[in-house]
Parts: C-alpha cells; structure tokens; sequence
C-alpha cells in the first residue's frame, strides 16, 4: 500500500519537472513551456470533461428544488384546506346547534334552568366541547345559566362580546380567559321574544377540543398549526411562533379567505406559511388559520439526498480531475520525452556537424597542400634530374634557384596546415575576444582557391572602427563555415560573395552574407531552418546544416533572417551581442 | 611526340616540361586555358596533359574546346583532388579519360603518355 503513493506521485508529476537547465541543448527543444502545455492540457480537459456534469448537476438541482417546492406547497395548501374546512365545522356545528336549539325551545322554555341544564347535557352529548350555556336579555342580565360555574344572575352588558352580538343574529368571540381563568369561546344566537324585544343565547366552548382538532392535523414535528386573531394575537398555542395571547413576530400575511401558500423567513429559517381567514356564512369569525412549515425540515429528505448526490460528484470530479492528470501527464511527458531525444540527437548533430564542415574543409586543404607537394615533387625531381641525366652540378645559380622554389613550396604548404591548426584551435568551447574580421578571412582562406576557380568575387567589408566581439568563437567560426559553405553551394561561376558586417548599436552587431546565387524558392524559404530539410537531392546534405545554424546564433543571443528571391540571390542577416550575456556557455 | 602541359602552377609544369626534354620528350607549357588554345592552333600535339582546377577555363571544359581542333588529340587530367574514382565513373563515354593524381611520378606519367600514343 505504502508503495502506491510514491508510484501514483510519479504518474502524476510530469517529467519535465525535472529538466536539468541545459543552455546548449535547451536551444533545440521545439516546445519550451512544458508547465504551460501540461495546464492547458488539464484544463481544456477538465473543462470538456466535467462542464456536462456540471451542467447536469446544476439542472438536476434546479428541477428537484422547483419540484419540491411545488410539491410542498401543494402539500401545505391542502393542509391548511382540510385543517379550515376542520375549523369551520367545528364552529359551524356548535352554531347549527345552537340555532336550533333557540329556534325549538322559545324563551319561556330556555329561561327554565331545569330545561337549560337538560339542554347542555344533550349538547354535550351530541357534540361535546360546550362548557355552559346562558340565556341573556337584551340588557346584559343573565336569566337562566346551566354550567359548572356560578355565574347566574351577572350582567354583561359593559362585556365588548355583548355589545358585538347584540348586534348580528349570530357571534363567534376571540378567546378570552374572561371571569373564568380559562380560554374559551363565546357562541351566541340572537332570537325575537314575542313582545318584541330580542334575547340571546350564549354557549361557551371549550378550546381544548378545538386544539385537538387542529394538532390533529399536524404532520411531524417541523409542521405548526394555529389560529390567530386579526392583531396578530395567537389565539391558540403554537410550538415554535409563541404562546396562546402572545403576538405572532411573523410578518403577518393579507388577510384572505382563499387559501393563499407563500414562502417567508422567521429567525432565518425559510418556512412555507399557508393561512386563511375562517369565514362561515352566517358568521364572520375573528380567526386567521395558520399553516407553518419548516422548510429545512420539510426538505431534509431531499437535503440528504442532494448532499449524498453531491458527494458522490465531488467523488467523480477528484477522480475525472486525477485521470485528467494523468493523461495530461502521460501525454506531455511523450512529447517531453520525443522533444529531449530530439534535442539530444540534434546536439550530437551539432558536432558531428561541425566535423563534417571540418572534413569539408580539409578536402579542400587536401588539395591546396597538394599543389605546393607537386611543385616540390616536380622541382626535387628535376635536380635529381640533373645529376642523372648531365652532369650539371657545377650550377649552383640554378640549383639554389630549385632550393628556394622547393622551400617556398613548403612555405606554403606550411602556412595551409598552419591556418587548418588554428582553425581546429578553435574548437575549444570558450569565450573570448574574436576578431571579426580575421575570423572571416580564415574562414573564407579555404574557399580561396575555390573562388579563383570558379571565379567567384568574394568581398568582405568591416567597418576600421568595429568592436571586438565576445562570444564563443567556435561557435561563431562554425556559423559563419555553414553560411559560407552554403553560399558557395548556391552561387555559380562569375557570381559573387559579399560580407558585410556593421555596428547597430552598442551591443549589437549586424552581419550580412549575401550571394547572387540561385536563390531559395519561396516555399522553401519557411522551411530552410528546419531539421532534415535539404534539397540536395543526391544525398550528399544531412539537411541540419542551416537548422544547427540556427540554433547556434540563438545560443550566441542573436538571431538570424533570410531574404532570398530565387535566380537572384540570398541575404543571410545575423543580428549579434557584441557581448555574450553570462551563462550562455556549458 | 609533343606534348603540351597546361596548369596553373607554373614552376611545376615548367619543371615537368623540364624534366621531360631531359627524356627526349618535347613539351610545350602553358599556364591558362586561353594560352593552351592558341598553342594548340599553332602546333599539333600527340597529348595534352590538363589540370583540372584552374581559374578561367577548367582542364574539363579545355578538352571541349582542344577536342575539335585535332582529332587525334589524346588527354591525360591532373589534379591534386584525392577524388578521381568519382570523376572516372562519371564519365561514361566510349574513350575513358585518364586521370593522374597529383603529386605524380614523372616515369609514370610518360609511360601513360606513351600507352595513350600506341594505343592510338
């Protein structure tokens, strides 16, 4: 187990992490910002990867919520249906019966307390919930009571429940504890007397049946179920929205008698409140039904459903991101992998190269030493002649005369092998002080002949005043041997070679090799500095020269640029530091 | 038997003409193409030994130009090129140049000389 970390870090972590600066070989990598490679690679990934998961995410989220909503309103406006059709049965029973019981038995017979107490106890009977009942007279004076309390003969005239059913034929009061010390309910039924003049019957409810009524219909422990009055006082208990008389501190909703759902927040928690008036026809009811639901609560199934759903995506996106970089990984390190053997072969390219324009060159000395050796030959030969043939010896005018050519010969031959050492000296990877201009000469010595030959008027212009370059001269020496190699490929008999070298500015130089030769074709022009791009057709190029080339002045801090037009000519520009900036050397 | 020399190294072809009249051989030198041209119209020789690297006329487009004046006319080339089994099989016509490498060996090269005459 343990060693799976360390194996699963190391298919994560991308090669190139690694790389060793190389200045050298660094110049022929083709892509340079690995880091920049691997990150786009994981993020445009990731992005088409993980986008349609979030995107279905997001739907999926959004469908449940609209749903759910939907669902619980729904849910909650049938409640709150049921619950005041509950209600307003309750009310409208007792009211019925009251009604009727008025409308059966008259004055004379309610009056009779024998009869009233009769009467409570079959309404008891029939529909429970009714405490006492009373019979009053237009001025408030209770006639007849039936009831546990002792409240016959009181007057309730200055009572505002009095005052209010007086007036309709029907009343249904708030709670109220009243003398009693109990909440309870007033019902009362207006009735002509015979004489005119009007009395009421009076039943007090007990709200412990209503209560049951409505907890009766509360579902689990995050619902509510209450009534109010039209302050906002709630007129029985709530579990979460106060005690009974106590005001609500929920932003009270219109007052309707259609049930009206809506969504609203108490002490941060969004509930679902749904809530009507409590309207009968006969009678207008002071009450308000309450319908509270704590939505977290109601959502909780779905909450735990989303957070599992949620896991399990945040699970798959670490998963996807982690295959993402493994495969970004997998990926760049093959293009590192292919880019750093490439870069390895092209740095042994670069000196087998330059071997190459050595034996190019020494092919030529080879036969630059051997015209001195033909002469020595030919002279040395002719005054062995001498001796054989005819005695000649006494001569000595002209054997000295022999001497002084064979010596010269070897002069030459001298000088050649001489400007060949101190051309390979340069090999040593150093930087120095280089002379421009004697650099050039050297090179262009070995295509002296070559240019007598084929009659090629080669030109070199350097300004008196020029600055010494410091760089690396074997680099620079190798640069200037491929251009001018190639020149002398392109150019034909009668053309010539032009050098021109200038000072830009303090630290920069420009050199320009331009020939009048065949020129590069445009579609070539692109393509000349890439690797293995030769358009020597009988093999005799390995296409690298002018891609080393490049590279080369890349690593000197300069850069190259080529104009060409095909039967004219070719301009090579090199743009050089006079100064070679620290660092730039292995 | 005449010979005619042409190179660009002067002091060796003057010493190879040198060097030849001491073997009875009659050789006439000359350093540039356009002379050996004019000497050729003057005097007929057997042999024309050519180097092949010279500024101007190339010992190659010489024998073009010497070809035409003497049909007899037979060519050896010199050159200090190493190269010469190159130039050989590029040479693919009937009668096969003969190349000689420089240095060379006087004895060898009238031998030669004396081959292409009797061959003739």
């Amino acid at each position: 187990m343990l060693k799976i970390v360390p194996e699963f870090l190391k298919a994560i972590r991308p090669e190139f992490r690694n790389h060793k600066k190389n200045f050298h070989q660094d110049a022929y990598y083709t892509f340079t910002n690995y880091r920049y490679l691997w990150v786009i690679g994981i993020f445009i990934l990731a992005v088409t990867a993980l986008s349609p998961l979030f995107m279905a995410t997001l739907t999926y989220h959004q469908l449940i919520e609209t749903s759910v909503d939907s669902d619980l309103n729904h849910r909650t406006k049938q409640l709150t249906d049921a619950a005041k059709s509950a209600v307003t049965f309750f009310m409208e029973e007792r009211l019925n019966a009251l009604t009727f019981t008025v409308n059966e038995n008259g004055y004379d017979q309610l009056t009779d307390n024998a009869r009233l107490t009769e009467i409570l106890k079959n309404l008891k009977l029939g529909f429970g919930g009714v405490t006492d009942l009373s019979v009053l007279d237009a001025d408030g004076n209770q006639v007849a009571y039936a009831g546990p309390f002792n409240l016959e003969g009181k007057n309730y005239k200055n009572q505002s429940w009095f005052e209010q059913s007086i007036k309709k034929m029907n009343f249904i009061s708030e709670v109220f504890t009243g003398y009693r010390g109990v909440p309870h309910i007033i019902i009362t039924v207006r009735s002509a007397k015979s004489d005119g003049s009007f009395f009421i019957l009076r039943a007090t409810l007990d709200t412990e049946r209503l209560m049951k009524t409505l907890s009766s219909y509360k579902t689990g422990a995050y619902a509510d179920i209450f009534l109010v009055n039209r302050e906002g006082i709630l007129q029985t208990p709530s579990m979460h929205y106060g005690a009974i008389f106590t005001p609500t501190n929920l932003i009270f909703p219109a007052n309707s008698y259609e049930t009206d759902v809506n969504t609203m927040t108490f002490n941060g928690i969004s509930i679902i409140s749904g809530h009507s008036l409590i309207l009968r026809d006969m009678v207008t009811t002071p009450f308000t039904l309450m319908v509270l639901k704590e939505k977290a609560g109601m959502l909780q199934f779905w909450m735990d459903m989303r957070s599992k759903f949620n896991r399990i995506i945040s699970a798959s996106v670490i998963i996807i991101i982690i295959v993402i970089t493994f495969a970004s990984t997998f990926m760049v390190n093959k293009l590192y992998r292919a880019d750093k053997a490439k870069a390895e072969t092209m740095m042994q390219m670069e000196q087998t190269q330059q071997l190459a324009s050595i034996g190019q060159l020494a092919a030529g000395v080879a036969h630059e030493i051997n015209n001195p050796l033909a002469v020595i030959n030919q002279t040395a030969g002719y005054m062995k002649d001498l001796f054989s043939f005819k005695d000649q010896t006494q001569n000595t005018d002209e054997l000295i005369e022999y001497i002084d050519s064979i010596l010269d010969a070897v002069d030459r031959c001298g000088t050649i092998t001489r400007q060949l050492l101190g051309f390979v000296k340069q090999f040593d990877v150093k930087i120095k002080n280089v002379n421009l201009q004697k650099l050039i000469s050297q090179v262009l010595s070995f295509h002296r002949k070559e240019a007598e030959y084929r009659q090629i008027n080669v030109t070199v212009s350097i300004p008196d005043i020029f600055p010494e370059l410091e760089t690396d001269s074997s680099k620079l020496q190798q640069i200037l041997v491929n251009l001018v190699n190639n020149a002398f490929q392109a150019v034909e008999e009668g053309n010539s070679l032009d050098i021109v070298a200038r000072q830009v500015d303090t630290n920069t130089i420009e050199l320009v090799i331009h020939d009048t030769g065949c020129g590069i074709p445009e579609e070539n022009l692109k393509k000349i500095h890439e690797p293995f791009f030769s358009t020597k057709k009988d093999k005799s190029g390995t296409g690298l020269g002018l891609s080393i080339t490049y590279s080369l002045i890349k690593k000197l801090g300069g850069r190259i640029s080529v104009q060409s037009t095909e039967g004219v000519g070719t301009s090579f520009t090199i743009i050089l530091p006079v100064k070679i900036k620290e660092g730039r050397i292995a | 038997m005449k010979i005619l020399l042409v190179d660009d190294e002067q002091k060796f072809v003057n010493m190879l003409a040198k060097r030849m009249a001491l073997r009875g051989i009659e050789a006439d030198v000359a350093y540039t193409g356009e002379e050996a041209i004019k000497k050729a119209e003057k005097t007929i020789y057997d042999v024309a030994v050519l180097d092949i690297k010279m500024p101007g006329i190339s010992g190659i487009q010489l024998k073009e130009k010497l070809s035409p004046l003497h049909a007899n006319l037979k060519f050896i080339f010199v050159t200090g090129h190493g190269a010469i089994e190159k130039l050989e099989d590029e040479d693919s016509g009937a009668e096969k140049d003969i190349y000689i490498s420089k240095p060379l060996n006087i004895e060898f090269l009238i031998e030669t000389i004396e081959d292409l005459i009797q061959a003739g």
